[in-house]
């Protein structure tokens, strides 16, 4: 955790570019992501390691939660909804490695995850029921409902980037502000707080939006015969 | 609070890179690594399968095997049971048979036997009987009792039949002389009786020829040529113990 302040600040101006500690961050989780998981997919064998036994355990998690609300379309959104979690994951607990802030207490990469979340909804449902059968959905029931329909496509998007902003922000303004008040090492209990609620918040985004996800391609598979 | 719309975009882009890396570096080999080894193991319990099936249609076959084997050899104990009663059914009847042969085969033996000892008897009985007359006539016998034989030789010289009397007449004279043999010796007036007597019935003039035997006990021998004549206790004797022997 920063012992700086809350603030986003830039770290390098690229042109009119202005690159943040929480692009900074990303950029290095990504690596981290792709140094664990190169070396693992070229050491695949039939026989697993403690390794591969890791990452087939990661996988399977995944696959099985995906499963469990869209079994017909594992395989095309799995990679987006367990780079959600896997990303989210890393990205919230990373706040607690000193002199490192978590991505995910800047509004503005919650609600780029936010606006990925909707974009997608709308694209696998497009993709899948074809443009005129997914946009169909809103009329239905009746298209009276075709405002509320639209006020919740909107609605849950900034929810859904504000809820994880404010948790993850809250966190570690609430270790702060015990740091200042009570000193050090004080903050240790809200810190393991924060390893839960990390965990909690990153399953709940992705899970938000595997639901909206399964939502856009079900809403239309309920009615076949449209 | 503020929003930073490079960073917004950035982190969009980054997001998208990171679904890419993820999809490329870890989802995709570890799904198709897994779906491997669910091949493998399909084909294991497949494979597993198929010898287990294949396990249990040779245990059906064999268990199907062992009945026939039971089956066949039930009826062939049966066969073998029903052979064995009949051979012995069969071999009772030869044994009876075999046992009834030679009871019949002792029976005519002793049959026989007893024929045999029976025929011993009579004829030793006829040879005692014929020694015990010959030596009692022996005894008994005189020139009477040859004048009684001379003179029943000489009658049945007449009561011969006339196919015997053409026969004896028919031989030719001379080649065989005729012999009178008597144990006692023969009073003129027999020899001539007897001459006369042989004369007519022959039509053959030539002199006989006397001779004398004691071993004819009583009687005479008439010999013509191949034709003989007994009328003496020793032939008659003798007669008597063959006809004893051809019963």
């Amino acid at each position: 955790m920063s012992d700086v302040s809350l603030l986003i600040e830039p770290v390098l101006q690229l042109g009119p570019l202005r690159i943040t500690d929480t692009v900074v961050t990303t950029w290095g989780i990504m690596a981290l992501i792709w140094l664990v998981a190169w070396p693992v997919s070229r050491r695949l064998a039939i026989d697993p390691g403690p390794a591969q036994t890791a990452a087939e355990g990661l996988v399977c998690a995944v696959e099985e939660a995906v499963a469990a609300v869209s079994p017909q379309h594992v395989y095309r959104i799995m990679p987006f909804i367990g780079g959600l979690w896997i990303f989210l994951a890393i990205a919230n607990l990373i706040g607690l490695v000193p002199g490192l802030d978590s991505p995910t207490r800047d509004l503005s990469a919650t609600a780029a995850l936010a606006i990925l979340v909707f974009l997608s909804t709308h694209w696998f449902g497009i993709r899948i029921q074809g443009l005129k059968g997914y946009l169909r959905h809103y009329l239905t029931p009746s298209p009276i409902l075709l405002p509320f329909h639209l006020i919740g496509e909107v609605t849950r998007t900034i929810a859904l980037a504000v809820r994880l902003f404010g948790n993850m922000m809250s966190l570690e303004m609430a270790a702060l502000l015990i740091l200042l008040v009570a000193g050090f090492l004080a903050p240790v209990p809200i810190l393991m707080l924060h390893i839960v609620e990390a965990l909690v918040q990153a399953y709940i985004f992705g899970m938000l939006a595997l639901i909206y996800v399964a939502g856009g391609i079900q809403s239309q598979q309920r009615n076949p015969e449209d | 609070m503020e929003l930073n719309w490079t960073t917004f975009l950035l982190e969009m882009v980054n997001f998208l890179v990171l679904v890419w890396i993820l999809k490329h570096f870890l989802f995709r080999p570890v799904q198709e690594v897994i779906a491997r080894r669910r091949a493998g193991i399909e084909k294991t319990l497949s494979d597993a399968k198929g010898l287990h099936e294949n396990a249990e249609a040779l245990r059906h076959q064999y268990e199907g095997r062992l009945a026939d084997w039971e089956q066949e050899r039930r009826l062939a104990r049966e066969a073998l049971i029903r052979e064995i009663e009949t051979e012995r059914t069969q071999r009772r009847a030869e044994l009876h048979a075999d046992l009834d042969k030679e009871r019949e085969k002792g029976r005519v033996a002793e049959e026989h036997r007893r024929a045999d000892a029976l025929r011993g008897l009579e004829q030793t009985a006829l040879a005692q009987a014929a020694r015990f007359a010959a030596r009692l006539l022996a005894s008994a016998a005189g020139p009477e009792t040859e004048a009684r034989l001379v003179e029943l030789a000489i009658a049945e010289l007449r009561q011969l039949p006339p196919t015997k009397i053409a026969t004896l007449r028919n031989h030719p004279a001379g080649s065989n002389a005729m012999t009178v043999t008597s144990a006692f010796p023969l009073t003129e007036g027999q020899r001539v009786r007897l001459t006369q007597a042989l004369a007519t019935l022959t039509g053959n003039e030539s002199p006989l020829r006397f001779e004398q035997d004691d071993s004819l006990i009583a009687g005479l021998h008439i010999a013509i040529g191949p034709w003989i004549l007994a009328a003496n206790l020793r032939d008659e004797l003798q007669a008597f113990t063959e006809a004893g022997h051809g019963e």
